[in-house]
């Protein structure tokens, strides 16, 4: 049976009380993406007593996540367990009462609803532009609220989104920005505090609308720099209606079709996995070039661009098309594109 | 754009193919056979006269036994399995599609039958002698390329079949590189089994093939059901074509196919084939003046046909196919090509090759602009 008086100091913050705590007991949610976002709101809200928290998570923990990844410890990767595995055998021992479901897979078109048709609520901890549009198609399909959260370097932002209600992230971002507008946490680095700032900040929104507080939401697109302590709020009013937005205007989700997703095709007998982007755009090699030598060894031609980093070798061409070599996997294909090339 | 991977698909097909199908599908489209109405019936009829031209292409006697298919791996998988029981043993080459390789791999897997790969000899062909060494008293099948997908070279086709034809066994050939562009006569070519792709040098659309089967061989039909007659009968019918011809066929396809044919008999084959021929030989001597570039197959192209498979040294032959695409405007095909085998044997294994494969609608101005792009890609990439 439920020791509420575990949950005291939280109903005594009289947003929530007790009615607000069973309300969050009773509450379901999925956390998409267990890295440095994800790690700090599956704790968070596993701790607040969230009654059912699925974290859905691809990847395997490695050394250089620690510096970050709250929850996880050198002992998981020393027995190679997934992330998502990992973070539910750390959470359980914290709270034993709050059920947890670990999923080891990466979100795609085919499975994403159903990740999050059973929930209140979706939680960002993804860490790229396309995983984020199939949230937001998805969840606006469903008419789920969900919380986005992205961080970079000491920088970070978070917006609240509720279908119907507020803009979603297509009426903010129309499309993913160029490669070299998108800086990712394994090219221009993160500190563990912008992860930790951006996802509390998420997490107390989830809080909000778990707990009954719906309209306290915050309305805006928030950026935060650690380092400066620069903020900024976007404010987002009217913006529903006066963007022509595919999403949420059109009920148009072509990031669910899959025909927004990139082409992997793996080349047999290769280890190498080749990704063709669904969008015709000219990488700016220079800049791309720049960015990856921080990481590792590049050159290039006119013709196209090489890069060894991190046991992969890839080869990109102008069009944005790339040969990930070192895998077979095209999930694992798209993850180290995302986080080198970005998309 | 420049389309040099005809060995996989031809493209573009000749207009009328476009213009039939459109018509015959917009107008003609009824299920063939199936029901006695007026439009069933002569769509029975388009389909028959297609099994009609095709038997006129390849000599064969009866044209009900020209069997539909899928694809070139559709009538591979029914030849070889149909023919191959428990005990039996198949004779194959190096040479093979994985469309040849893996049927016949699978079943030596589960136990079912002993397979012999056959190696070429240092020019590439198969020696006769050598596949009569290997054949003995359970020798049920002898099944192989005319050409190979990665090489281009013909294989002497004749002379294994007049020899397969003294003993019990059966000569399955995949023509799937050769048909259209090489006469092909199962009588004095002594083949049993005669399997090709449709969209390939027929000029039909994708999703189109045939097998002829000779009176020789016996098949058990793996897809069983509908044909429209004998429906009263529990068992698939012995009667050809609709033995091993289950369910609704691509009739618009199949009708397409037909128009491809006729294209290829109206223009003539010998007309077709030189003017191939005369754009594989401007390939591979252009190619031949580009230092570290390497050619496989013959130089000798009246023994060839038109996959023309090099590499060039320093570079992956995936980023070249990639940058004649995306720089040059130019579809070309890189890997193993499904022939893993071959490239063991072509020592290209695992990283394959850049294949250029021109068909009767390129000119040799294409050549010179694919020469001119692979000479400034080299000159930019490779060591
Ligand atoms: C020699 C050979 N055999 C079989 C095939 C398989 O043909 P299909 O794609 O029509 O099944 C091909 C085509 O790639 C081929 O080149
Ligand atoms: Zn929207």
């Amino acid at each position: 049976m439920t020791d509420i008086s575990r949950y005291h100091r939280q109903c005594l913050f009289q947003k929530i009380g007790e009615e607000g705590q069973k309300k969050i007991a009773s509450s379901r949610i999925t956390i998409v993406g267990c890295g440095a976002l994800g790690t700090v709101l599956a704790s968070t809200l596993v701790r607040a007593g969230v009654g059912f928290v699925r974290i859905v998570d691809r990847d395997f923990i490695e050394l250089n996540n620690l510096q970050r990844q709250v929850i996880f410890s050198e002992e998981d990767i020393r027995d190679n367990l997934p992330k998502a595995v990992a973070a539910a055998k750390q959470l359980k021992k914290i709270n034993s009462e709050v059920q947890i479901e670990a999923v080891v897979s990466d979100v795609n078109f085919t499975n994403v609803e159903k990740l999050i048709r059973d929930v209140n609520l979706v939680l960002d901890g993804t860490d790229n532009f396309e995983t984020r549009f199939l949230l937001n198609d998805a969840c606006v399909k469903l008419g789920k609220p969900w919380i986005y959260s992205a961080v970079v370097g000491c920088h970070g932002l978070t917006l609240s989104i509720v279908p119907g209600k507020t803009p979603c992230l297509r009426c903010v971002f129309e499309s993913a920005p160029p490669p070299e507008l998108t800086p990712t946490c394994d090219t221009a680095g993160i500190i563990a505090p912008a992860s930790t700032v951006i996802a509390s900040l998420a997490a107390t929104e989830a809080l909000k609308f778990l707990s009954g507080n719906e309209g306290d939401l915050n309305p805006t697109l928030y950026s935060y720099d650690v380092w400066t302590r620069e903020t900024k709020s976007f404010h987002l009013e009217g913006l529903r209606d006066a963007t022509d937005c595919p999403t949420c205007r059109h009920q148009r989700f072509e990031y669910l079709s899959g025909n927004l997703a990139p082409k992997t095709t793996t080349l047999c007998g290769r280890n190498a996995v080749q990704i063709t982007r669904p969008d015709r755009i000219t990488l700016d090699f220079k800049e791309l070039e720049s960015r990856l030598k921080k990481v590792g060894e590049v050159k290039s031609n006119s013709f196209m661009l090489q890069a060894t980093t991190g046991g992969y070798e890839f080869t990109v061409f102008p069009d944005g098309r790339a040969i990930i070599k070192g895998t077979n996997d095209p999930a694992q294909a798209k993850v180290i594109y995302s986080k080198y090339i970005g998309v | 754009m420049i389309y040099l991977d005809n060995a996989a698909t031809s493209f573009p097909k000749p207009k009328r193919v476009y213009e039939r199908m459109d018509r015959f599908l917009r107008e003609e489209a009824a299920n063939p056979g199936r029901s006695g109405h007026r439009l069933s019936v002569g769509a029975e009829s388009q389909i028959a006269q297609a099994r009609n031209v095709i038997a006129k292409l390849f000599g064969v006697e009866h044209p009900e036994r020209v069997i539909f298919t899928l694809n070139c791996t559709d009538s591979l998988n029914i030849a070889i399995k149909g023919v191959l029981r428990e005990g039996d043993h198949a004779i194959t080459t190096v040479l093979e599609h994985n469309s040849v390789l893996r049927p016949l791999h699978s079943l030596e897997a589960n136990g079912k039958i002993t397979l012999t790969k056959l190696r070429p000899n240092s020019d590439g062909f198969i020696h006769p002698n050598d596949v009569k060494a290997v054949m003995g008293p359970k020798t049920k099948l002898v099944a192989m390329t005319h050409a190979s997908n990665v090489t281009g070279i013909v294989q002497p086709i004749r002379e294994i079949g007049k020899l397969v034809r003294e003993t019990e066994s059966l000569f399955l050939v995949d023509a799937a590189q050769t048909a259209g562009v090489i006469p092909i006569h199962v009588e004095s070519d002594f083949i049993d089994l005669l399997a090709f792709p449709g969209h390939k040098a027929l000029y039909g659309p994708p999703g189109t093939g045939a097998l002829c089967v000779g009176e020789r061989a016996k098949l058990f039909p793996w897809r069983e059901g509908g044909t429209g007659f004998d429906s009263e009968s529990l068992l698939q019918p012995i009667r050809f074509p609709f033995a091993l011809e289950g369910g609704t066929p691509n009739s618009v396809g199949i009708v397409g196919l037909k128009e491809g044919v006729e294209f290829i008999l109206e223009e003539g084959m010998d007309k077709i084939r030189a003017h191939e021929q005369g754009l594989v030989k401007q390939l591979r001597s252009e190619l031949k003046e580009i230092p570290s570039i390497r050619i496989y197959g013959t130089q000798d192209v009246s023994r060839s046909v038109a996959p023309v498979s090099f590499t060039v040294e320093g570079a992956e032959p995936q980023e070249v196919s990639l940058i004649l695409d995306q720089s040059f405007d130019i579809a070309s095909r890189a890997g193993l090509h499904c022939a893993p085998l071959m490239h063991r044997e072509l020592k290209t294994f695992p990283q394959g090759t850049i294949r250029l494969s021109p068909g009767y609608f390129n000119t040799a101005g294409e050549i010179q602009t694919a020469v001119r792009a692979i000479r400034e890609i080299r000159s930019q990439i490779a060591v």
